[in-house]
């Protein structure tokens, strides 16, 4: 590349497979949902299906007989359910992440995962929510956190970190799926426009919100869409940032700690990524998606891995040096602890599946092969796991009085529990890709070279786009930023 | 539904009005023709009588559709009913019908008291003085009860031996009292189906066995009962040998103080009771002897013993403690110098000290002993100092050229032995505190209770021997459990198989009661009529609270009965005692007085004896004994601090009280040294068999106890009872009595002890042992105390870093006229008055000095706040609902000796507390007077708090630990506490029931002075006690208003070495720890 050409931006080039045209994306991704799903679908669906109902169990005995079933105690007063909690929440980063910042960066790579990442998002923050619900010893009285006014003089303590938590994570989860859904409109209207059913007219068509795809609908619709990315990119630090706040404002060593905002939102991106490379490679083979979401898409992803990776190797790191930078001998004792005491297990997984594992993608090829990203993702989402284990469980176990010290194992029902929101989470998933369009297909449209008038290779219709596609009318609006 | 009659048109309807409106319309029927007849239906007047209102209940819906179908029956064809009414009425009775079976509630009958019984105010406890007795001491109690109901035991102030205070034990007696498994009938023929009989038939059987008895003179009757302090009792045994003399009364009971008495017999010529005031001393040497723990009058010993002990100033004099123990005691926690000795060493050790003692210049040891043990050598391994340092500080006072000025007596030392130990070392024992000059100036002698008590052992054996031979004929057993708990080499069970009648009178259908032909239920102490007599002569009444519940009698009553006193009954029998001591003057004013105060009045009281000790007989008992070799293991046999002797077996309060020394739950084990473990190649929970030369080999799980003597194995007794202790106590620890001979109840040599294979698991509350260097249990020597006063202070410092916000002062101590706060619940609704008192600053003071780590405040707090109990497993999960903890620490280097930190830790309700900030609900929240409340009701469980907590002290119900309590144990709850309910956290209130309910006596004190003033009185110090400083023997904990100067909490939170827990944290917690100071002899090394 010479000094006179114009620096190429990551994410710049193609994005979609060479004869890949308006006409064969909204052909692939419609399709998906117009076909019968495939049996692969179904064993799936079956699987997660019955996790779900496992929870459903799961939590009617809990709720029945209480908290004790799982395997908390004093002093491990949260154990598997806020892990459970934070990790969703992380996993659910990835989604505003990929579709707000990446979007105000103009980052056009991400029209390939931000669907599925949104939709994941979505999705990972329910089974979040599930978690603070239940592992109350009272969840019938779940609402008391809420600024409700009553007979009972009651109001909740907006000191508490938990309360933040109930706005941050509500908002997060609005916004989100505001996000999701305004971003699906035009494609709902895409497969009303195909559907040969009226019932299944009826209801994309409901759902399309009467979208025709109008000069004023789609400018309306690209204020919405800025709005609420920018809306959502504050969200995107808040949320996990206050999270930590429930760690980082209490006063046990381990937990209060000042570089827990930062450290948790690198934590969370990362493990979001990786969620969103563990679906998207099932569903890229299982649905042949090759052409739009391309390797290069997957290595972009592997880099942001690499990099949230080593930050959150740096938190770690970091956490170390000022525990015994501070002189503080808890906070020494503790970190030793976490590492060489009763659960170091849990810290080396952690530490080789979060800070190791990751360091894999500087090589090229590694970073281009799918099985091994597929293997890497997964590890880094039990790393992410064990993170929030260790965060919670060694720094409860071990703190201020030795008198009172503990040790906590999990019970069955700690295990099904969490098996359960897998179950759930896949459930909403495998639901979604057979129901709604899993690739945002205008968004796709918009960064071929087709729909670039003026772009590169001359004008954009010379590749045999197709004027067939109803929503051709659309790409100018961001071709010409 | 069958009460109620269907409404019946009657016949004759013709002229008056079937149907009417209005009483007006009833009697004018005429205007019936107005209303229209498509009403009609609403009209029908009600079955049951109810009156018109704009609901209309069920009953009238139903007599609407019935009057419907009297109607039809009535054959008066209604053309109007079509179908679909017909449907809607038929499917309307129906769900009335339905619906008016659930409304079907038992008939229950609410009587007010229409004539209320005296001095019952609904709400308002009374509190009845009655006494106890309680491992060989008779304590004087104040029970409180709710309308009849006790609930919880308290000591009585007035009664010298409890002194107000109480211990786990007697806390966990009120719950004895609601045992659901106490039996409640006569039982006749035994075995495992005996049949159902009543009191009156064994009356009536009793009866014709006596004339028969009577006829021989009672020949092959024995009478076996426990050691008695009851002048009743005795009274009752008297009227019994009256009557039948040839019958012979045994004694019995497994933790047997027989060798102190027969100590003083050898010492002095005539059976006494030593009584030590170990506030006096200033050197104790405790040989085997857990006098805090488990020696008769353990509770005075405990209270003096920190007399001795507490420091205001740094200029306070101390006692020092020396103790030699086999194993770790309460008494070796609180020693200042701890030897590890096996207990047959004890002797050695003892002999080689007086033969020092006996070269003490001073020390005028009697010449016989003096020659009797000169040239005694000390046990292996035991260090010089240990001899000479040791006895250089017993004789420091004798010897010392001039005592300080104004002290007028000196202060002494004194040696004690323990009970395991045998006669002559208490005798050589009572030597040497003579030849210190102890003797009437800390050691007091005093009469016994009974005089013709025989040595346990030897009297049950003489008994054993007589069954064998066949010489037995009725055995009547008043209360303990032989077959359970008597040697084994005494084949007690099997030898009572051979006696033709067996009486058992007993609390539970127990392993006696089984294999006996009689079985009686005994009344509970709060239950019936009794006296006792303290160690010190003080006698005291016991006052039953309540009927018994499980129609028991007492064992005085019960031997009454069978030695003929006309007026067996308890009451009468207990009068007719008392009258006889104090004369018939004034009897009713005697008595009445008595009952009030706890304490006898007018009877007359014994005082300390003077008696010198027998030279010779010393000498020769002396000589006559050779001390024991010490080599090979040894077996040592312990009164739990649980379970005591297996009598309180069945309590889930004690079961659950983690062991003051190992911290265990709901099991015993076999405890063994860290060095003996490692010899054995066995860890904590490894079964082991102890095998006694004479007893049966016992498998029991080895518990490593730091502190323990090597190659010496320490059994508690009192476990393992299997389905025959109860419900709670069914699957619980081990059963050592198996190992038990005759000639080792205290403690056994030449066993063999190996790992048997296979583990048990042994659940503890407390698991990590060090403090791993943290300031938290902070001690230092009288040395440096006297040094650096705020040495506590040094090592946890307050940070002077203020918080960024404005701090809420809740220790504004002025009334709002002199521009301070006063506390009104809603301030605004009704702001407070310029004239309320000011506000309260509740505070806690725990004196570390002189808390020996009994545990009664454990069982106290769960007594007083209806804390559940949880289970082993649950406490192994890390689920026990204590309010109050005792932690325990092992402090210095040697893992085989070290010392022992002690700390009670209980919700330290922090100014500034973590847990209030962090629950999002305000659940938990301050009050203006600085207490951290849980507000119950809005707990939703998020467990931060919990999390947040920095001791670690809120408790959470993981599950629901009130679901399956027995409606009779229900009984026992604190009707001013909440029962908590699952998923809701609690901890220490600071008793807040208790602040309120002496908040609403000095309210109802309110007056009006001269100036026409409002005067709030103020809670005054000392009025209002939360349960755990209530109940604390030594007086460790303290509670008081903190803005009153003159209240002791005040003072004491205040002294040099105070220090909060974890201050570094900045929580500003309202409970004040006193730093632990212990007193080692330099010169020790």
């Amino acid at each position: 590349m010479g000094w006179n050409e114009p620096i190429e931006e990551i994410g710049e080039g193609r994005l979609v497979s060479k004869g890949t045209g308006f006409k064969q994306i909204t052909d692939i991704v419609s399709g998906v949902t117009e076909k019968k799903a495939p049996r692969g679908w179904w064993i799936l669906f079956g699987i997660s299906a019955t996790f779900t109902a496992i929870l459903g169990a799961t939590i009617g005995y809990l709720v029945w007989t209480g908290i004790g079933i799982w395997g908390n105690n004093s002093p491990v007063g949260w154990a598997w359910d806020i892990t459970n909690f934070v990790w969703w929440i992380g996993i659910g980063h990835a989604g505003t992440l990929i579709s707000a910042v990446l979007y105000l960066f103009r980052q056009y790579w991400r029209t390939a995962i931000n669907r599925f990442s949104e939709a994941m998002t979505i999705f990972a923050v329910i089974c979040a929510l599930l978690f603070p619900t239940i592992h109350t010893g009272r969840p019938w009285f779940i609402y008391y956190p809420l600024p409700i006014p009553n007979q009972m003089n009651m109001w909740p303590n907006f000191k508490s970190p938990l309360l933040w938590d109930v706005f941050a994570v509500s908002t997060y989860f609005t916004v989100s799926l505001l996000f999701w859904y305004v971003g699906l409109i035009p494609d709902f209207a895409t497969l009303r426009d195909r559907a040969k059913h009226k019932v299944r007219r009826w209801i994309y068509g409901f759902l399309a919100f009467g979208w025709r795809g109008s000069n004023r609908h789609w400018s309306n619709y690209e204020r919405a869409y800025l709005i609420l990315a920018a809306l959502s990119t504050p969200l995107v630090l808040s949320v996990h940032s206050v999270v930590s706040f429930d760690f980082a404002t209490s006063v046990e060593p381990g937990w209060h700690t000042t570089i827990f905002p930062p450290y948790f939102v690198a934590g969370a991106v990362f493990s979001g990524f990786a969620m969103v490379m563990t679906l998207l490679l099932i569903a890229r083979t299982v649905y042949g998606l090759h052409d739009l979401v391309r390797i290069r898409h997957l290595e972009l992803m592997n880099k942001i891995m690499l990099t949230t990776g080593s930050l959150v190797g740096y938190a770690y790191a970091m956490e170390f040096f000022i525990a015994w930078y501070s002189g503080n001998e808890y906070e020494r004792f503790i970190f030793i602890n976490r590492a060489f005491g009763d659960y170091w297990w849990a810290y080396w997984s952690m530490v080789s599946c979060n800070v190791i594992s990751p360091q894999l993608f500087w090589f090229k090829k590694i970073r281009r092969s799918i099985p091994a990203m597929f293997v890497i993702s997964i590890i880094i989402n039990i790393g992410m796991w064990f993170e929030r284990f260790v965060i919670i469980v060694t720094s409860l176990h071990h703190d201020f009085l030795p008198s009172a010290w503990g040790n906590f194992s999990p019970t069955l029902f700690d295990i099904l529990t969490f098996m359960g929101s897998l179950g759930l989470f896949f459930t909403a998933f495998l639901l979604f890709l057979r129901w709604i369009p899993m690739i945002a297909i205008a968004e796709v449209k918009m960064v071929i070279p087709e729909a670039d008038p003026h772009g590169a290779g001359g004008h954009a219709l010379s590749e045999g786009g197709s004027h067939d596609d109803s929503h051709g009318s659309a790409e100018p609006a961001l071709a010409e930023e | 539904m069958s009460k109620r009659l269907p409404y019946q048109v009657p016949a004759e309807a013709s002229d008056r009005p079937a149907i009417w409106r209005s009483l007006g319309e009833k009697a004018e029927p005429g205007r019936r023709d107005r209303t229209s007849v498509e009403e009609t239906s609403v009209q029908v007047p009600r079955a049951d009588g109810a009156s018109g209102s704009s609901f209309v209940p069920l009953g009238g819906l139903k007599a609407k559709a019935e009057a419907k179908k009297a109607t039809k029956t009535n054959g008066e064809p209604s053309s109007r009913v079509g179908r679909r009414q017909f449907f809607a009425v038929g499917g309307a009775t129906a769900a009335a019908v339905g619906l008016s079976g659930c409304l079907r509630r038992p008939a229950e009958h609410i009587l007010p008291y229409s004539q209320a019984p005296e001095y019952t105010v609904p709400g308002i406890p009374l509190h009845y003085a009655t006494s106890v007795s309680h491992r060989g001491e008779a304590l004087g109690l104040l029970v409180e009860s709710h309308e009849g109901r006790p609930t919880k035991i308290e000591g009585n102030p007035q009664h010298p031996a409890s002194q107000g205070v109480t211990d786990a034990q007697i806390q966990g007696r009120i719950l004895d009292l609601y045992d659901p498994d106490r039996s409640a009938h006569v039982l006749q023929g035994g075995g495992d189906d005996p049949t159902e009989a009543s009191w009156s038939a064994f009356d009536a059987w009793w009866r014709e066995k006596a004339e028969e008895l009577e006829a021989s003179g009672g020949r092959g009757l024995r009478i076996l009962a426990p050691p008695t302090d009851s002048p009743s009792f005795l009274r009752a045994r008297r009227a019994l040998t009256e009557r039948f003399p040839e019958a012979r009364v045994h004694t019995w009971t497994p933790v047997s103080y027989s060798q102190l008495r027969e100590g003083t017999r050898l010492a002095f010529g005539e059976p006494l009771h030593a009584l030590v005031d170990y506030a006096r001393p200033r050197a104790i040497l405790a040989l085997d002897c857990d006098f805090l723990g488990s020696e008769p009058g353990f509770l005075r010993n405990a209270r003096r013993f920190a007399a001795g002990r507490r420091m205001r100033q740094p200029t306070d004099e101390m006692n020092r403690l020396y103790c030699v123990e086999g194993t770790l005691s309460l008494t070796g926690m609180n020693a200042d110098h701890r030897l590890r000795l096996a207990p047959s060493q004890v002797e050695r050790y003892l002999r080689a000290l007086a033969a020092k003692l006996a070269d003490t210049p001073g020390v005028q040891l009697r010449p016989a002993v003096a020659a009797a043990v000169r040239g005694a050598e000390a046990p292996a391994g035991v260090p010089a100092a240990w001899i000479e340092e040791v006895a250089e500080d017993l004789a420091a006072d004798l010897t010392a050229e001039e005592r300080p000025r104004g002290r007028r007596r000196r202060r002494g030392a004194v040696v004690s032995v323990g009970w395991r130990q045998p006669a002559h070392v208490h005798a050589l024992a009572h030597a040497i505190n003579e030849a210190l000059g102890s003797v009437g100036a800390s050691v007091f002698l005093y009469d016994p209770a009974d005089a013709e008590e025989p040595a346990h052992a030897q009297s049950l054996g003489e008994l054993a021997e007589a069954m064998g031979a066949g010489e037995v004929d009725t055995l009547v057993m008043l209360g303990g459990n032989p077959v359970y708990d008597a040697p084994a080499d005494l084949g007690f069970a099997e030898k009572l198989g051979q006696v033709d009648t067996t009486i058992h009178l007993s609390s539970h259908v127990d392993e006696t009661s089984r294999a006996s032909t009689w079985h009686l239920p005994m009344a509970h102490e709060l239950e019936s009529w009794g006296d006792h007599r303290s160690l010190d002569g003080t006698i005291a009444i016991q006052q039953p609270l309540i009927a018994p519940l499980r129609g028991g009698r007492s064992d005085a009553e019960v031997l009454a009965m069978l030695g003929g006193i006309r007026a067996w009954r308890g009451y009468h029998l207990v009068r007719r005692t008392l009258r006889e001591m104090t004369g018939p003057d004034g009897f009713d004013r005697i008595w009445r007085r008595s009952l009030h105060r706890g304490v006898a009045a007018g009877a007359p009281r014994s005082r300390p004896r003077g008696a010198a000790v027998r030279d010779a007989e010393v000498a020769a008992a002396l000589g006559e004994h050779e001390p024991a070799s010490g080599e090979g293991w040894e077996a040592e046999f312990l009164p739990s601090y649980q379970t005591y002797d297996g009598r309180q077996a069945n309590n889930p309060w004690l079961l659950e009280m983690p062991d003051p020394v190992t911290k265990l739950v709901w099991d015993n084990a076999a405890y063994v040294s860290p060095a003996s473990a490692e010899e054995l190649g066995v860890r904590t929970g490894d079964l082991l068999t102890v095998s006694v030369e004479g007893g049966q080999p016992v498998e029991i799980a080895a518990f490593v106890l730091p502190g323990q003597a090597d190659h010496v194995v320490s059994l508690p007794l009192g476990f393992g009872r299997g389905e025959a202790a109860g419900r709670y106590g069914a699957d619980v620890g081990f059963d050592v009595y198996p190992a038990r001979t005759a000639a080792s109840l205290g403690f056994a040599t030449g066993v063999t002890v190996r790992p048997a294979g296979g583990r048990y698991e042994l659940v503890q509350t407390q698991e990590h042992h060090s403090m791993e260097g943290r300031p938290l249990s902070i001690d230092a020597t009288l040395e440096q105390y006297r040094e650096t006063p705020n040495f506590a202070q040094w090592r946890t410092p307050t940070p002077h870093i203020g918080p960024l916000w404005t701090q809420v002062d809740y220790t504004e101590p002025r009334p709002p006229a002199q521009g301070g706060v006063s506390y009104e619940p809603y301030p605004e609704v009704t702001p407070p008055r310029p004239d309320a008192p000011p506000r309260y600053k509740w505070g806690f003071v725990v004196d570390l000095t002189t808390c020996t780590g009994c545990s009664a405040c454990v069982v106290a707090c769960q007594a007083e706040n209806n804390i559940p109990v949880v289970g082993k497993r649950q406490v192994e999960l890390g689920r026990e609902m204590h309010w109050m903890r005792l932690d325990r620490y092992f402090v210095g280097d040697d893992d085989q000796d070290p010392q022992v930190a002690l700390q009670p830790v209980a919700c330290q309700h922090c100014e500034e507390a973590p847990c209030e900030n962090v629950c999002p609900v305000n659940a938990t929240v301050h009050s203006p007077e600085g207490l951290n409340d849980m507000a119950y009701n809005r707990c939703i469980g998020t467990r931060y708090c919990m999390n947040n907590c920095p001791y670690k002290v809120r408790r959470f119900n993981f599950l629901d630990w009130h679901g399956d309590v027995p409606e009779l144990r229900q009984m026992q709850f604190n009707p001013n506490v909440t029962v908590r309910m699952r998923g809701v956290m609690e901890k220490c209130t600071y008793c807040v029931q208790r602040i309120q309910y002496a908040r609403i006596r000095a309210r109802t004190e309110t007056v009006v002075n001269d100036d026409g003033d409002v005067e709030e009185r103020r809670i005054r110090p000392g009025e209002l006690t939360p349960a755990c400083a209530q109940a604390c023997p030594s007086s460790a904990l303290v509670f008081g208003d903190l803005n009153d100067t003159e209240s002791p909490v005040h003072e004491l939170a205040h002294l040099d070495r105070q220090y909060k827990l974890l201050a570094h944290v900045g929580t500003q917690p309202r409970t004040t720890y006193l730093g632990k100071i212990r007193n080692p002899n330099s010169e020790m090394g």
